[in-house]
C-alpha cells in the first residue's frame, strides 16, 4: 500500500480510485485555497487556449458551450413540461 | 534587539555562521544572503505559436487521445452519437421551437466561421504585428540613443588626451604677452632718457643763442655810440657822391 510518492504530492490523474476520498480531504479548502485552486484553473485554461500567438475560436468556443450546458441544465425543471411523450 | 534577531536568522540560514552566533551583537553586521536561487522566466520565454487542439471546435484533443488505447479512432465519435441519442430518445434534451432556432444559427455560425475565419485571423495578426513593430522601434530607437551617448563619451574621453594642445598654447600666449610688457617697458625708458637728455641740449642751446646776442647787441651799441655827429655827416656826403656818380653812370649806359 505503500507508494513510491505520498498521495498528497500526486496530481488527480495519478491518484488510485481506492485513495480517492483521502486525495480529496487532504486537499486545502481554506478560502485562500479554493481561491488559488479556480485561479490556477483559470490560468490553466488561458495560457492553453487564449494566451497564444495564433488562437482559434475554440478557446471561446468551449467557454460558450460550457455555458450553454450549465444553463440547460438550470432550466430544466421548467423544459421538463415540454416533453412531447409522459413515459420513456 | 533587531540586531540579535537578525544573527539568529542569519544562523539559520548559513550554518557555517552559527559560531558567529555567540559574537556579540555589536560585532557581526547582517549577513544575510540574497538572491541564491537561480532567475526563473528570464528572458521571457516567447508565447506559444497555437493553442491546445480542439476537435469540432468543442472538444480538446486530449478526450480522443485518453480513449484512443481502449476503442481506437471511432471510440469518442460512437460515444458521442450514442450519448447524443441516449439524451434525445429520454428526452433528457428536450426538442422544443427553440431547438430548431439554434440549429439554424449554429449552422450560419459554423458557414460565417468557415469562410471567412482565416482572413480575420490574418487581420488581426496584422494588428499584432503592427503593435510588437511600434513598440520594437522605440526599442532600437532607446538603444541607438544610448549608444550615441556611449560614442559621445568616449569622443570625449579622447579629448582628453589632447589636453596639452590648450596648454601649449596658453603658455605661448603668456610668453608673448610677457615679451610685449618687456618691450613697452623697454622703449618707456628710452623715451625718458632721451627727453631728460634733449633737456639739457636744449638748455645749452639756449644759453649759448642768448650769449650771442647779446654779445652782438652789446658790440653794436658801443660801434653805434663811437660814431660821432661830424663823422657821420662826412659819411653821408660822401655817400651822396657816390651815389650821383653811380646815376650819372646808370643814365650813360641804357642810352647806349
Amino acid at each position: 500500500m505503500a507508494s513510491v510518492v505520498p498521495v498528497k504530492e500526486k496530481k488527480l490523474m495519478d491518484v488510485k480510485l481506492g485513495e480517492l476520498p483521502s486525495w480529496i480531504l487532504m486537499r486545502d479548502f481554506t478560502p485562500k485555497g479554493i481561491v488559488g485552486a479556480f485561479q490556477r484553473g483559470y490560468y490553466r485554461y488561458y495560457n492553453k487556449y487564449i494566451n497564444v500567438k495564433k488562437g482559434s475560436i475554440a478557446g471561446v468556443n468551449m467557454v460558450l458551450a460550457a455555458y450553454v450546458l450549465f444553463s440547460y441544465c438550470l432550466s430544466y425543471k421548467e423544459l421538463k413540461h415540454e416533453r412531447r411523450r409522459k413515459y420513456h | 534587539m533587531l540586531s540579535r534577531v537578525v544573527l539568529s536568522a542569519a544562523a539559520t540560514a548559513a550554518p557555517c555562521l552559527r559560531n558567529a552566533a555567540f559574537l556579540g551583537p555589536g560585532v557581526l553586521q547582517a549577513t544575510r544572503i540574497f538572491h541564491t536561487g537561480q532567475p526563473r522566466l528570464a528572458p521571457l520565454p516567447p508565447l506559444p505559436e497555437y493553442g491546445g487542439k480542439v476537435r469540432l471546435g468543442l472538444i480538446p484533443e486530449e478526450f480522443f487521445q485518453f480513449l484512443y488505447p481502449k476503442t481506437g479512432v471511432t471510440g469518442p465519435y460512437m460515444l458521442g452519437t450514442g450519448l447524443i441519442l441516449y439524451f434525445l430518445s429520454k428526452e433528457i434534451y428536450v426538442i422544443t421551437p427553440e431547438t430548431f432556432s439554434t440549429i439554424s444559427i449554429v449552422g450560419l455560425l459554423v458557414y460565417v466561421i468557415k469562410k471567412y475565419g482565416a482572413s480575420i485571423g490574418e487581420f488581426i495578426d496584422n494588428l499584432n504585428e503592427q503593435k510588437i513593430a511600434q513598440l520594437e522601434e522605440v526599442k532600437q530607437a532607446s538603444i541607438k540613443q544610448i549608444q550615441d551617448a556611449i560614442e559621445l563619451e568616449k569622443a570625449q574621453q579622447a579629448l582628453v588626451q589632447k589636453r596639452h594642445y590648450l596648454f601649449d598654447v596658453q603658455r605661448n600666449n603668456i610668453a608673448m604677452a610677457l615679451e610685449v610688457t618687456y618691450r613697452e617697458r623697454l622703449h618707456k625708458v628710452y623715451k625718458e632718457v632721451k627727453n631728460r637728455l634733449d633737456y639739457h641740449i636744449s638748455v645749452q642751446n639756449m644759453m649759448h643763442r642768448k650769449e650771442q646776442e647779446h654779445m652782438i647787441n652789446w658790440v653794436e651799441k658801443h660801434v653805434v655810440q663811437s660814431i660821432s655827429a661830424q663823422q657821420e655827416k662826412e659819411t653821408i656826403a660822401k655817400c651822396i657822391a657816390d651815389l650821383q656818380l653811380l646815376a650819372k653812370k646808370a643814365q650813360a649806359q641804357p642810352v647806349m
